[in-house]
């Protein structure tokens, strides 16, 4: 039983981890996506470094809105659901 | 430095990295055997240094802190006459993870699935592990259920998941290193490359060779 904790509290803090590394990365990609779209835009040219600015900004509040960043969760909800499947297969089948 | 010393060292450090991984996935990943169950028992078994890698850990096993302990056993008998035994052990919540706990219950279902070569109940045994006689070592035994018949075909759905799982973690990781690389690395060397002139040929090209390491795009 103390082994079923240990996984808990380790695996919690080893989801975590991966669940910022993730979340770093989606921002990431979004912030690029939205740079590449802005200066691939003939009619935006030699506009304005703020406007460029705000247009990103507006980009990535609303991509924290979004459901893509939401479904990061699932980064714990898989593994655990895993280790549940898992753990009834093996021992109540 | 010659070239082609790189490239031996890098495709040695490739083919052993492939050879342990494949290993690796290749003991921990479940197979399926089609045998007979001809005996099952347990005998203490000591459990050394050279061996316990292949064993549960003492506080998953049946006893603890000791190095010889009971360990319960599965003799079976393939169609072809080889026999194969398998060990059947808690493996607790770590590694490997089946999160198997319930090994009375399987050496009961094991039992009451013997039968002798007259009779033959073929049984379909899931297993994970080796079996290494020079080192004692026997796979642990997961779960058992009546087989169909000796030739029934299995469709191994958990190693095609896992390992499709896998290579989407792997898949994931290079596309995040290679978007660090791109958003984080690479400015900051650029940086480093503007405020220092005279420097900026080394570093260029220990960065490359460093990146050239983890990737082989451009």
């Amino acid at each position: 039983m103390i082994g079923l904790i240990r996984l808990a509290v380790f695996g919690f803090v080893a989801l975590t981890v991966v669940y910022l590394l993730v979340s770093i990365y989606s921002r990431s990609v979004r912030r690029e996506r939205l740079e590449k779209e802005w200066d691939s835009d003939p009619a935006r040219e030699g506009s304005l470094l703020d406007e460029r600015a705000a247009f990103i900004e507006a980009g990535m509040a609303a991509y924290r809105h979004s459901l893509r960043r939401k479904l990061i969760v699932l980064v714990y909800i898989i593994p655990m659901a895993i280790v549940a499947i898992t753990t009834y297969l093996v021992n109540y089948q | 430095m010659g070239g082609k010393f790189w490239t031996y060292a890098k495709w040695t450090l490739r083919i052993v990295l492939f050879l342990f991984v494949a290993g690796f996935l290749h003991y921990t990943l479940p197979q399926h055997d089609i045998v007979r169950i001809t005996n099952t028992y347990n005998r203490l078994t000591t459990v050394g240094t050279e061996n316990s890698w292949a064993y549960s850990s003492p506080d998953s096993g049946t006893a603890e802190g000791t190095t010889t302990r009971d360990i319960r056993f599965v003799d079976t008998a393939f169609a072809n006459g080889k026999v194969m035994v398998y060990r059947n052990e808690d493996t607790g919540w770590v590694w490997p993870p089946y999160f198997k706990y319930d090994s009375s219950n399987l050496q009961a279902e094991a039992t009451n699935l013997k039968s002798d070569a007259a009779n033959p109940k073929w049984v379909v045994v899931t297993h994970y592990g080796w079996r290494l006689p020079i080192l004692s070592i026997y796979p642990n035994a997961v779960a058992v259920r009546e087989a169909s018949g000796p030739d029934e075909q299995i469709i191994p759905w958990v190693n095609i998941v896992v390992l499709v799982l896998l290579l989407f973690v792997v898949v994931m990781i290079r596309r995040m290193w290679a978007q660090f690389w791109e958003r984080t690395v690479e400015p900051a060397a650029a940086n480093v490359e503007e405020a220092w002139d005279g420097v900026e040929n080394r570093a260029g090209g220990f960065w490359g060779q460093i990146k050239g390491w983890f990737s082989r795009k451009k």
